[in-house]
């Protein structure tokens, strides 16, 4: 199912690209016959479904996705993906987890003092946070700690990957940590208005054991469907923070892929195909998950069977 | 539940303690220069490279048979010395002793390699060979003709010995020479690597040049080099090394220049004004000529515009519209000159005079001037000629080639719709690579467009209005021009330079009187260089920077 998925997917991003208006060959210097010679080269003058059949022998066969047609003069694609996807994926990696850490935390907070200071303060970050585009926080931080302050470096440094990586995994992890906040306080308000916790708390249970076992795990459910999306967005890197702090990562790749000096159709499939995989791979873990987590789909799953 | 509280603290602070732990940053220190970029480096492979910033790292880590001193003429480089035949059409260049960073001595093969290989791969720089710039013997048979790549007119003699032939005498060949495009590549290193991975990371590159590339992946937005200890005048160069950063904004490049980031940064539009207006950054500041003319190029055929473009008369009534003064103090405002000759000044000079072919911005005041009482005379000849009262042109440009572009677009709909009653001009913003596709395809009216010299002659620009030219998007055609042209290339005019100058002055004055293009400006960069930094070389052509003689001061 998840490969028929893909399939689609690619097919319809092998169309849309095609159509896209732009030139892969821009070049004021080379001549119309050279520029000929070069989509023949690249196979571009073929009907589209023989250019569609060749590029997945070429994906499936020999796991390449070519090369490129103007971006880095067409080298091939895998001298650059790699290095782009270690960037994007660690401090993606990083700020989910700094987002969802303290996204949980603060929606705890909140609901167990609802009405309170916590509840009010973690209201408002989460507002913030959805509010405030990443990249203006990340301008923010610049500003303060490596221009103000220079506790960190002004630009994304690979050589000092730690150091270099908390002020965009910081910024890039306000948004899921807003989210993850505000869904867990909602998820857990309602939980502790049910009856079972009601229970729970007459028999005489309470403290961590009630909210980690019986109102968090109930919570979880609606929480670890918003973070799902965010992983994917976060890990396929974020145009703007990437663009501005100079990370080569798979956003600035992508930009750098339609809006550099021509549209470089390779890349853009490439990316496109490495975003809807990724996309469909979370969702069947997330699908695997829901079982783990509530035990009531294992066995509604199972009864239909 | 009071209890919670705590805990919810206590995690709260050591969740934000975790992510904000961090060694602390310390810029490199010593004899390191951090020198920013405005754009990715596109390639490091000498044949595929095409952009400015890609052309100064290359050159930056590999020497050509000659590079430019600090006025931009050609002086010996990897050539000791050559000599010319009398007939001009044979140079022989002598090679020094100089290994590359894998240890191989740089012979001559490796020069006669290099350039038959671009004949072979379809790149866009291998016009530079063909009898439009440097005539080298049959390149225009094998790049045109299908000849077979090894009759191109270059021959290693011996190891140390190169000799080239040319069709015709070409009186700038020594300082085409410093352009990558003419570099060596050692043929047994790259035919080791895997196809089209040369230059894609410090493994798969060769030096021979005054710095060696030690960090680099393509699209990295920094990459480091340091200092080539075997390079063959390793005794001139005083850097350790270089940083470059790429660095997309001009505020942020600001912000970095002034927090010591960056050593060398480049600035444009407000950040500009923003500098002039601090007294200690100003001192920073070095205006340099950045080597391209913005020109507006008009659509002459019947496809567009109903063909009006065509009319003389309106296109001179364009170019007497436009105040550039007001659009380089007013929108480019980074010390970019107004320019009203269609070669740029300060690029080329005549190399018996000395003197710059533009230098007189005065020569064609009576056709190329901000004078609105000519403009208005032009288009009313222009109305009763087209027997039309209302103009209607949309005019293209791109939105991702500059920050300062989609401004000058707009004060150029803004002043000539005040001059010229009845001209209506839309504009029409896209990426660069669309306008160019229009443009190739003829499917426009008026671009706002650029053009860099390629080499230090005029006729860089001049070649590019000949009938046909893959470059004369206006589809202007002029048999005068065209014989002039072929005179300077191929004709009368090769082997008397003088001659050849002032028939391409001549030519110039056609194009200028009949309004083939109107220019516009002449773009500069506002350099920014840290106190104590010292001769870094600025050049308009091929190299931008060179840093083989900077020195920072203790």
């Amino acid at each position: 199912m998840a490969l028929l998925t893909l399939f689609i997917i690619m097919f319809l991003l092998f169309l849309m690209v095609r159509i896209m208006p732009g030139n892969p060959f821009p070049s004021e210097r080379m001549s119309a016959d050279a520029i000929a010679k070069k989509r023949a080269e690249m196979g571009l003058d073929d009907p589209i479904l023989v250019q569609f059949g060749n590029y997945l022998k070429n994906v499936i066969a020999k796991g390449s996705f070519g090369k490129g047609s103007s971006l880095y003069n067409g080298a091939p694609i895998s001298t650059v993906l790699p290095q782009c996807m270690a960037n994007s994926f660690k401090i993606g990696g990083i700020s989910i987890l700094i987002g969802t850490l303290i996204g949980l935390i603060l929606g705890i907070a909140a609901a167990l003092n609802r009405g309170r200071f916590w509840d009010t303060f973690c209201t408002v970050l989460s507002i913030v946070g959805v509010c405030v585009p990443s990249y203006v926080f990340m301008i923010f931080l610049q500003y303060f700690f490596a221009y103000k302050v220079t506790i960190f470096p002004f630009y994304f440094d690979a050589s000092r990957f730690l150091s270099s990586s908390v002020i965009p995994a910081l910024s890039l992890s306000l948004f899921s940590m807003s989210t993850v906040a505000r869904f867990t306080r909602n998820e857990m308000v309602e939980v502790m208005d049910s009856d079972y916790v009601l229970l729970a708390e007459s028999k005489g249970m309470y403290g961590t054991k009630l909210v980690t076992r019986h109102i968090l795990r109930n919570a979880l459910i609606p929480i670890v469907t918003v973070i799902a999306p965010l992983v994917v967005d976060l890990l396929t890197g974020a145009l703007v923070v990437e663009k501005i702090y100079g990370i080569n990562g798979l956003g600035k790749l992508m930009v750098d892929a339609i809006s550099g000096e021509g549209i470089d159709y390779n890349y853009v499939l490439a990316l496109g195909i490495i975003y809807s995989a990724l996309y469909i791979l979370i969702m069947l873990i997330l699908d695997i998950a829901y079982g783990l987590l509530d035990p009531r789909i294992r066995i509604q799953a199972g009864k239909e069977s | 539940m009071k209890k919670y509280n705590k805990i919810v603290a206590l995690l709260l602070v050591a969740a934000m303690a975790l992510g904000l732990t961090a060694c602390g940053g310390g810029s490199s220190a010593g004899n390191t220069l951090n020198v920013m970029l405005s754009t990715n480096v596109m390639s490091l492979d000498t044949n595929l490279a095409t952009d400015g910033d890609s052309f100064e790292v290359i050159a930056d880590c590999i020497d050509g048979l000659t590079q430019m001193d600090a006025e931009g003429s050609a002086i010996p480089a990897l050539a000791e010395s050559w000599d010319v035949s009398d007939d001009g059409c044979t140079y022989t260049f002598h090679l020094r002793d100089t290994k590359w960073s894998n240890g191989t001595p740089v012979t001559a093969a490796d020069f006669e390699y290099a350039w038959k290989l671009a004949m072979t791969a379809n790149v866009e720089y291998n016009y530079m060979f063909d009898s439009s710039v440097g005539a080298v013997k049959n390149a225009d048979a094998i790049l045109y003709e299908g000849a077979d790549p090894s009759t191109l007119g270059v021959t290693a003699l011996d190891d140390k010995t190169l000799q080239v032939e040319l069709e015709v005498p070409v009186s700038y060949f020594p300082s085409l020479m410093y352009f990558p495009t003419f570099y060596p590549i050692n043929q047994a290193f790259y035919e080791s690597l895997e196809d089209g991975t040369y230059g894609t990371s410090p493994k798969t590159f060769l030096s021979n040049g005054a710095f060696i590339l030690s960090d680099y992946t393509p699209g990295t937005a920094s990459l480091s080099l340091t200092k080539n200890p075997d390079y063959w005048d390793a005794a001139r160069v005083k850097l350790d090394g270089l940083n470059y950063q790429v660095v997309g904004s001009s505020d942020n490049a600001l912000t970095g220049f002034k927090n010591g980031t960056l050593d060398i940064a480049v600035v444009g539009g407000d950040q500009v004004t923003s500098v002039k207006n601090d007294a200690e950054l100003s001192k920073n500041l070095q205006v340099t000529g950045a080597g391209y003319m913005w020109y507006l190029s008009f659509s002459q055929t019947e496809n567009n515009a109903n063909g009006y473009l065509a009319n003389q008369n309106l296109r001179l009534a364009f170019t007497n519209a436009i105040d550039r003064q007001s659009l380089v103090d007013n929108y480019v405002m980074d010390g970019s000159l107004a320019t009203y000759t269609c070669v740029p000044p300060q690029f080329a000079a005549s190399s018996t005079t000395g003197e710059d072919f533009s230098a007189n911005q005065d020569r064609f005041k009576d056709v190329c001037d901000y004078n609105t009482e000519a403009a208005v005379k032009y288009l009313d000849a222009a109305k009763s000629e087209l027997g039309v009262d209302t103009f209607e042109f949309t005019m293209v440009f791109g939105n991702n080639e500059g920050d300062e572009v989609t401004k000058v677009a707009q004060a150029l709909k803004e002043q000539i719709e005040a001059t010229l009653t009845g001209v209506t001009i839309t504009l029409a913003p896209m990426t660069k690579a669309e306008r160019l596709d229009k443009m190739q395809n003829d499917d426009y009216e008026i671009a706002l467009t650029r053009w860099g010299p390629d080499y230090a002659d005029p006729m860089t620009y001049l070649g590019m209005w000949v009938t046909n030219n893959a470059n004369n998007y206006g589809f202007w055609s002029n048999a005068d021009y065209d014989q002039l042209i072929t005179d300077c290339t191929t004709g009368q005019y090769v082997s008397d330079y003088d001659a050849r100058w002032s028939a391409l002055l001549d030519a110039e004055k056609i194009v200028m009187d009949e309004a083939v293009i109107a220019p516009l400006y002449t773009k500069a960069n506002a350099n920014l260089i840290k106190a104590g930094v010292t001769n870094v070389e600025f050049h308009p052509v091929a190299i931008n920077r060179a840093y083989k003689n900077a020195q920072i001061a203790k």
